[in-house]
Formats: C-alpha cells, sequence, structure tokens
C-alpha cells in the first residue's frame, strides 16, 4: 500500500470537492426528508384519515337486570317522586307510588327479582320502626358494598295488621329509620342524592312469603307473609337512571 | 504505513457515519411521526430498518424524556437531539468521503482536524449514556446504535491522528482550512433542525380540546394531596400505581420539576376490575390493594405512591401472585397499620369515592389523566408535548 504511486489517486482539490458533494448531497436528503416527514405528520394533524381509537368513558355501572322497562319504572319514580338530585320533595307515599310507577303489584315486585343477591330485607317488630343491631349491620354491610351503583332505594313496607292511615306512617317512620342510621354510619354529605325512599304501607306491592327466602336480618326467626311485610328492603341498583 | 492508515481511518469514519446516518434517521422519523398527535410504535431495534413494534418502551422512555429534545418549552415535542445527530453524520460522511479519496494527498490538518472532531460524537455519546443509565434506568437499542456509530468514529479518529506520527510528506493546506470545516460541521449539524423548527406544525388550536371536569372535586381530603413546595396552579391527576405509563409521567414531572410548582391532588383510577366496575377483567391485578395502601399513607402517601413507582415490577409480579403476597410485601414495607388499613371498610369507601368522582365527571378509562384547574391535559400533550403544554396553558409551572 505503501508504494502505491500517488498518481494513480485524485488530487487533493478532486477528493475535497468529491467529499464536499457527499456532505452537501446527504445534508440536503437529510433536509428534505426531514421536512417530508414533518409535514406528512401535518396533514395527518389537520386531516385526520383514520378514526382515532374510542376510549370508554367512566360511567356509573349498568348490570343485565338494567331492562328497559325496569328502568323506566325506577325512573318514574325517582323522578315523580322527588328523589332524584336536584329535587327537593323527598319521597313517596303509597298512592303516589302507585300512581307513578303506572304498574301492578305483582310486577313492581318482580322488578326487583334481580336484585335478590344485591339487596337484603330489614325486618322490624310489630308496630315498631326501629332497626335492630342486625338489621343495622346488614344495612352497613349492603350501604358499603355499593361499587358502581348510583342509587340505593329503600322500599319500607307495613304488614296489614292495623288500619292503613297507621301502617302509611309506620312504613314511613321505618324507611327514615334506614335513612337516619345511614346518615349516622356514612357521614355522607351526598347521601340525599343516593338514597331513594318509597314507603308503602299496606296498601301496594305486598311481599308474598317467598321473599323469606332472601337475605334478612332475622335469619333464625319464623317467617310469614306478615313478617316479610313488616320490612325495608335495601339494594344499590346497579342502573345507568 | 501511513496511507495503510489513512485508507483505514476513512473507511471506518464512512462506515460510522452510515450507521449513524440510519440510528439518527430513525430515531428523527419516530420523532416526527407524533407530531401528528396520533400513537405510533417506534423502532427499537439494533437492525436498521426492522419494523416499528410496540414493544419498544426503552425507546418511548428515551423519547419522552426531558432529554431527548431541546426548547420544548417554545416548540411542541422540542427539536430532538437526533437531528443534530443526522447534521453531524452527513459532514463526517462527506470527510470520510474526501479522507478515502485523498489518501496521502490528505493534508496534516485535516487529518488532525478530523481525529479532533471525531470524539465530539463520542462525548455527546457518553453524556447520553450517562444520562440514560442514571436517570431513565435502560437504554434504547435505537440510541445504542448512535452511541455505536460515535464509538467507531472515535476510533476512526484515533487512526487519523496516529497516521500523524509518520514523517511522511503530506500536501500543506491553508491554516483557515480547519477553521472552515469547523463551520462546516457546525452548518451541517444545525441545518436539519432549522428545518425541522421551520415545518413544525402550530399545536395551540389542539390544547384545548380535551374538555373539563363537571363535577366537583369530593369532600375536602378525600383525594391525595401531591401539593409542591411552591405550587403556582391547581392541579388533578387520575393515576393506577401499577401503570408503568403512570410511573413514567410521575417520574417526568417530577424529573422537569413540574410537581413542585402544582397544587396538584390524586384520584386513584386503579385498572382492576376488584374494585373498579368499569373493567372486565384485570388489567393491573392488585391494583386495587395497592391504591387503597396509598390512601393508606395519610401524610406519607407520596411516598407509598412514589416506593410503589420504584418497585413497580417486583409489586405488579407480587399482584399477579395473588392478593395475599401482595398484602404481605405492603405489611412488609410499611408495618402492620398500613395493612389493617387496607382492610378497613372506610378504606374501601373511600376509594369507591374516588372511582365515583371519575364516573360522575365521564373521564376516559385510561392513565394517567391529567387536569389543570378544571381543563383537561390531553393524552397525548402529556408526553412529549408537556413542557410546551405547560408554557401555553400555566406558565408559572415552569418558572
Amino acid at each position: 500500500m505503501n508504494d502505491e504511486p500517488e498518481a494513480r489517486g485524485p488530487s487533493a482539490g478532486v477528493a475535497g470537492l468529491v467529499g464536499i458533494a457527499v456532505a452537501l448531497l446527504s445534508l440536503t436528503g437529510v433536509a428534505l426528508a426531514v421536512r417530508s416527514e414533518v409535514n406528512q405528520a401535518t396533514e395527518r394533524l389537520l386531516a385526520p384519515q383514520a378514526e382515532r381509537p374510542k376510549v370508554a368513558k367512566a360511567d356509573h355501572a349498568e348490570v343485565a337486570y338494567c331492562t328497559p322497562r325496569f328502568k323506566e319504572v325506577l325512573e318514574r319514580v325517582l323522578h315523580s317522586c322527588g328523589l332524584a338530585a336536584d329535587e327537593t320533595r323527598r319521597g313517596c307515599k303509597p298512592a303516589d307510588v302507585k300512581t307513578f310507577a303506572s304498574i301492578d303489584d305483582k310486577d313492581f315486585n318482580e322488578l326487583f327479582t334481580p336484585l335478590r343477591e344485591r339487596g337484603a330485607v330489614l325486618l322490624f317488630d310489630e308496630n315498631l320502626h326501629e332497626l335492630d343491631e342486625a338489621a343495622k349491620k346488614l344495612l352497613d354491610d349492603k350501604w358499603f358494598a355499593r361499587k358502581g351503583a348510583r342509587y340505593f332505594f329503600v322500599v319500607a313496607r307495613a304488614s296489614k295488621t292495623g288500619t292503613q292511615t297507621k301502617n302509611r306512617a309506620l312504613s314511613h317512620r321505618r324507611a327514615n329509620s334506614v335513612m337516619y342510621h345511614l346518615k349516622e354510619a356514612g357521614q355522607d354529605p351526598e347521601l340525599e342524592k343516593k338514597v331513594g325512599l318509597l314507603w308503602l304501607g299496606n296498601e301496594f306491592a305486598q311481599l308474598s312469603k317467598d321473599y323469606c327466602s332472601w337475605q334478612t336480618s332475622r335469619p333464625d326467626e319464623k317467617c310469614d307473609e306478615q313478617a316479610i311485610n313488616r320490612s325495608a328492603f335495601i339494594s344499590w341498583v346497579d342502573c345507568r337512571l | 504505513m501511513s496511507r495503510s492508515r489513512t485508507t483505514i481511518c476513512a473507511w471506518v469514519a464512512l462506515v460510522a457515519a452510515l450507521i449513524g446516518l440510519v440510528f439518527a434517521g430513525l430515531s428523527t422519523l419516530d420523532y416526527a411521526a407524533h407530531l401528528d398527535r396520533g400513537l405510533h410504535d417506534v423502532h427499537c431495534s439494533f437492525i436498521p430498518g426492522a419494523k416499528p413494534t410496540s414493544d419498544g418502551e426503552a425507546c418511548r422512555a428515551a423519547m419522552y424524556s426531558p432529554y431527548s429534545a431541546l426548547l420544548k418549552d417554545s416548540r411542541w415535542g422540542g427539536i430532538p437531539i437526533s437531528l443534530f445527530a443526522l447534521g453531524a453524520f452527513t459532514f463526517y460522511l462527506g470527510f470520510a468521503a474526501y479522507l478515502l479519496l485523498g489518501g496521502r494527498t490528505a493534508s496534516r490538518r485535516a487529518l488532525g482536524f478530523f481525529g479532533l472532531v471525531s470524539f465530539a460524537p463520542l462525548t455527546v455519546s457518553v453524556a447520553m449514556l450517562v444520562i440514560s443509565l442514571t436517570k431513565l434506568g435502560q437504554v434504547c437499542k435505537t440510541c445504542a446504535g448512535i452511541y455505536s456509530a460515535s464509538v467507531l468514529l472515535a476510533i476512526a479518529g484515533a487512526f487519523a491522528i496516529t497516521s500523524l506520527r509518520s514523517n511522511e510528506p503530506r500536501r500543506p493546506s491553508h491554516w483557515l482550512m480547519p477553521l472552515i470545516w469547523l463551520v462546516g460541521l457546525g452548518l451541517a449539524t444545525l441545518v436539519p433542525a432549522v428545518v425541522y423548527a421551520a415545518s413544525v406544525p402550530d399545536h395551540r388550536p389542539f390544547l384545548t380540546r380535551c374538555g373539563e371536569l363537571q363535577q366537583p372535586k369530593p369532600k375536602q381530603g378525600e383525594l391525595v394531596s401531591l401539593r409542591g413546595a411552591r405550587p403556582a396552579q391547581t392541579a388533578l391527576f387520575f393515576e393506577d400505581p401499577l401503570c408503568p405509563t403512570c410511573k413514567a409521567f410521575h417520574e417526568r414531572l417530577a424529573a422537569e420539576r413540574v410537581l413542585e410548582r402544582l397544587d396538584a391532588q390524586l384520584a386513584l383510577f386503579p385498572l382492576d376490575n376488584e374494585c373498579n366496575w368499569m373493567l372486565d377483567s384485570p388489567l393491573h391485578p392488585g391494583a386495587c390493594i395497592v391504591s387503597k395502601a396509598v390512601l393508606c399513607g395519610g401524610d406519607q402517601a407520596r411516598l407509598v405512591l412514589e416506593w410503589v413507582y420504584e418497585n413497580q415490577e417486583t409489586v405488579a409480579n407480587a399482584g399477579k401472585s395473588g392478593p395475599q403476597a401482595l398484602k404481605a410485601l405492603l405489611r412488609q414495607r410499611f408495618g402492620d397499620n398500613l395493612a389493617r388499613c387496607i382492610e378497613d371498610r372506610k378504606t374501601e369507601t373511600l376509594l369507591n369515592n374516588h372511582l365515583h368522582f371519575a364516573s360522575d365527571n365521564g373521564i376516559p378509562v385510561s392513565t394517567p389523566q391529567m387536569y389543570l384547574g378544571k381543563r383537561r391535559i390531553c393524552d397525548e400533550d402529556t408526553d412529549i408535548g408537556l413542557r410546551y403544554t405547560l408554557n401555553q396553558l400555566a406558565p408559572e409551572v415552569l418558572r
């Protein structure tokens, strides 16, 4: 290599020119490529060709039992009975529920059948509205198992014993007992917006003895049609209403 | 002997410049593609031309890091440093061609100049490698390609310098030539960056298109406070402690000293269906338990969060092993009180409130998310465009 005649190679001037040409050509190519790539990105930015992948939005839970019929009735009751967020009225007396739900007793109860696992029945002593310790514990358990639900329903009833007027008032007090305990236990400023209170007295949607097999606050006591209606049914409802 | 050294030097420099051009080009390509605010796979392979894949976390981490570009405050995404490498390698390519053709006619000044400047890319590469290892904890393969080219170029430079020891006569060159070459190197280094900067689209109209929080925050104290030392702006984050993107995002905010300028609150949004009803299956198993651990941290919640981020792989593996393994790990690190708190019903309710806060506001089911005041920062503005976005929407945060 060392004794290779110098004359065979190009002169320094030619080599320099070639070097400059190579550098300029590659620099021009790089600059054009950069500009082209940025311009293409700009075109995609200003006129996107493909639809951007849609990202799911966070929302409250919606499970299979939220049929259109179920939601329709619940929404009607919620709005008509003043249970929704911005309303001032609170609660529905039995006649109102019957009117607003526009549904007969049997169908009304059947709507709640899918809530068997999610909900529970708090039982009361005859003519009384105070929650016993077992009822309070069951209420706490259900309340804290909220997950993605937005509304908590309390449907209080009274047995057929006594007058309609007395039972209306009694079921009202039972619903309020549940609400009072939730206020005590939960310390939740948004409570009023979450809990829907219904009291049905003994006039509408009485429970059959079949409901004794649901989770109750007195699983070891004798349960009959009278006992199961001295109650407040409670459940979160996993529907977007 | 010196002739052969010059030739070897030229060939090695030629190959180095070509390798450098390829890897710097791929890196620039990845960066420029993101200017459309879309999600793109990145080239992350030692094989030039290999297709970009989604499996390029190290390269993505490098790209999103504050060290990947200059002028990030004034240009969306900044000016990627790979552009300067591209320009410089074109100069080295030209100089290598000159040395290859010139052989013995190449002047001593040319060899000396080349010997000196060929170490410049290596110096920058070593600095970037140290940053990669110490700040990012990983090395991206595309960057490693550029580092390799820099090493080769330095080897070529070493050959050039050793060839000067020979007393063989060489053509003289004007004393101004090294200065002219240096100016050429500087200009070549700048040209791609200038072209890029002049072509980058205006992203300002896109920054405010991602909506606002509709519902007020939960009651005082329910969210986790991440209040910085010198807060200048309120902010809200939705994060999942086991989400790698959240970890990278959090670390980026800390590294860029943005966190210390924010009065930030954190809403936990674990992507785990054990507590999050918005998912059918767990994306990050154990994230609910870890989120409860963060909540249980109380005043030290940020320490718990940052410990989880630092040990995310270990914690995530424990989460995959099952709740007991994960709880044991957390108990081992933070003690029995925190372990008891995780099991407390109040903690479960608190985490549930965080999730309801997310659903009340209909936020996208993805993490991380950032809100400045009530305004949502678009996902695409939380990575390479973060500093630009902050500079536009809340410049006080960068001061």
